[in-house]
């Protein structure tokens, strides 16, 4: 064994991409709200996003 | 009879004394010597004949004290060697001189060996009997020798400028030699040219410490400096790409594998239409139950838009724990012509990935936005704008962002290394007659 240093190292980024890629992690952001009323299922408009706004491409060429 | 058990035979001592200063002269290589230098006086004496001759007077402020003293016993691999001699070797370039230090090692078994030392950097050395085959890399000399290939490094010539104990050649201060060094780390294959010969002998890079080690010498080696001709690279950055390539292998297996492990279930597929004029943009979609373990879910939101956007607020609720997941995404599509020819920018199709979503029943509520004021139609003599969108959630998806980072940080410690061993490389050539960077007022 070489490089015992690097084969940890290695073990251990495929060990976690492995857990990650079962648990389905992502980088994605997404805001996670506890307690949503079960009204919004009738009522849509009575829920509004917590997720804040991304900046707005509204350009062209 | 002879006893089997008899010890090995060591090293004897003979003495003489000094026709100079009359100090006794200790003979240790079993009468294979045939010069001496009187440790007292300095002086060259040729004990090849009974009657003892001085050959030349060292003066006494060239005097140098060797770091491992004449008669000292030292054992390499188990063999016991005895230093009988030592000499200084000096180079001059480019009005500097260098300079370094040899041993002679005698065991009345294998015969002579050397030791020698630069810049705290020492070799254990071995004479060759037979040559090494000349032959040339990319138009430099080389050498093959027991299945190596040895590179040119560097050729020059020496002069002794000190000599102290005994040896079993005609020696003097103020000799010279063509010395040629051939390297493949951690050996050197030397030759020594002189007007009668070519001597070939084989050098093992060997640490100060196993040096220290094999004399038993008091206190601690002189630090080595610089990188040396034959110094073993700390790194070897090939190898390590070697590992890198199983890591990739394994990565290549793992994503196959979450390919074809995960479900990768339809759980929404479903086509909304929405117009900035009715009363209410949001809607919810119809309950859908996501099954086994917690996982990523795969959200693509195609809208039949140009030149125009689009942004979509989201929220994937849980039906029976009331935990929300709130993302949104802009979906935005613009294309004209200009003098350039045509373009494009952005697209219809966007994708979001909502991550470890536990199992459960969920809903989708949806809000889109668009600018009305740029809409084609109207609606009670107001602007409006419309569009129909077509929204897809799969349920346990790979997602591959994760293999290109991890791809990408097991290639961190071999570009390191690499980077670490050419460094090191090109400190070791720098030296050498082929100086991979020549510097300012060089050639």
């Amino acid at each position: 064994m070489r490089f015992p240093g690097y084969l940890t190292y290695g073990m251990l980024l495929l060990t976690g991409l492995t857990w990650a890629e079962y648990r389905g992690w992502s980088l994605s952001r997404v805001n996670q709200v506890k307690d949503v009323p079960k009204t919004v299922r009738d009522n849509p408009g009575a829920y509004r996003s917590h997720y804040g706004f991304y900046p707005r491409y509204v350009g062209g060429k | 009879m002879a006893s089997p058990l008899v010890a090995p035979p060591v090293a004897k001592t003979k003495a003489l004394s000094c026709p100079n200063c009359g100090g006794p002269v200790e003979l240790r290589g079993f009468g294979h010597a045939l010069t001496v230098v009187c440790q007292q006086c300095l002086s060259v004496l040729d004990v090849s004949t009974p009657e003892v001759k001085i050959l030349q007077q060292i003066q006494e402020k060239q005097r140098i004290t060797p770091k491992i003293p004449l008669g000292t016993r030292g054992k390499f691999a188990g063999v016991a060697w005895d230093v009988i001699g030592f000499q200084r070797r000096t180079i001059h370039e480019d009005d500097e001189t260098f300079s370094w230090d040899e041993y002679l090692l005698f065991n009345p078994y294998k015969g002579f060996r050397y030791v020698t030392e630069y810049n705290g950097h020492w070799n254990f050395v071995t004479p060759l009997e037979s040559q090494p085959t000349r032959f040339a890399i990319a138009g430099r000399p080389a050498v093959a020798f027991e299945g190596r290939r040895f590179k040119h490094f560097d050729g020059v010539e020496a002069i002794t400028t000190f000599v102290l104990g005994e040896f079993p050649w005609r020696v003097k201060g103020g000799e010279n030699a063509i010395c040629d060094d051939f390297i493949d780390p951690p050996t050197v294959l030397s030759s020594e040219t002189t007007q009668h010969e070519v001597a070939w002998s084989r050098g093992e890079y060997t640490p100060g410490a196993d040096i220290w080690k094999a004399f038993a010498l008091p206190g601690n080696p002189p630090p080595a400096q610089g990188v040396y001709l034959n110094q073993p690279a700390p790194a070897k950055g090939g190898s390590m790409w070697g590992t890198f390539g199983m890591f990739l292998l394994g990565l290549i297996v793992l994503a196959i594998l979450f390919a074809t492990a995960s479900r990768q279930s339809v759980v929404l597929d479903k086509r909304f239409r929405f117009s900035t004029a009715d009363a209410e943009p949001s809607i919810v979609t119809p309950v859908f139950n996501l099954e086994g373990h917690t996982a990523a879910l795969e959200l693509t939101v195609d809208a039949n838009m140009s030149n125009n956007w689009a942004y979509f607020n989201f929220a994937l609720i849980n039906d029976d724990t009331g935990t929300a997941f709130d993302f949104g995404r802009e979906v935005s599509y613009y294309s004209g012509s200009d003098s350039d020819g045509t373009w494009s920018e952005g697209g219809t199709k966007e994708t979001v990935y909502i991550p470890s979503v536990p199992p459960g029943h969920y809903y989708l509520r949806i809000e889109p936005e668009m600018d009305a004021a740029t809409g084609p139609y109207r609606v009670q003599n107001k602007r409006t704008n419309a569009m129909d969108y077509h929204v897809v959630l799969k349920h346990d998806v790979p997602n591959y962002s994760f293999f290109w980072i991890v791809a990408g940080l097991l290639m961190i410690p071999p570009l390191f290394h690499g980077i670490r061993s050419g460094g090191f490389e090109t400190k070791r050539w720098m030296d050498s007659d082929y100086p991979p960077v020549t510097t300012r007022g060089g050639d």
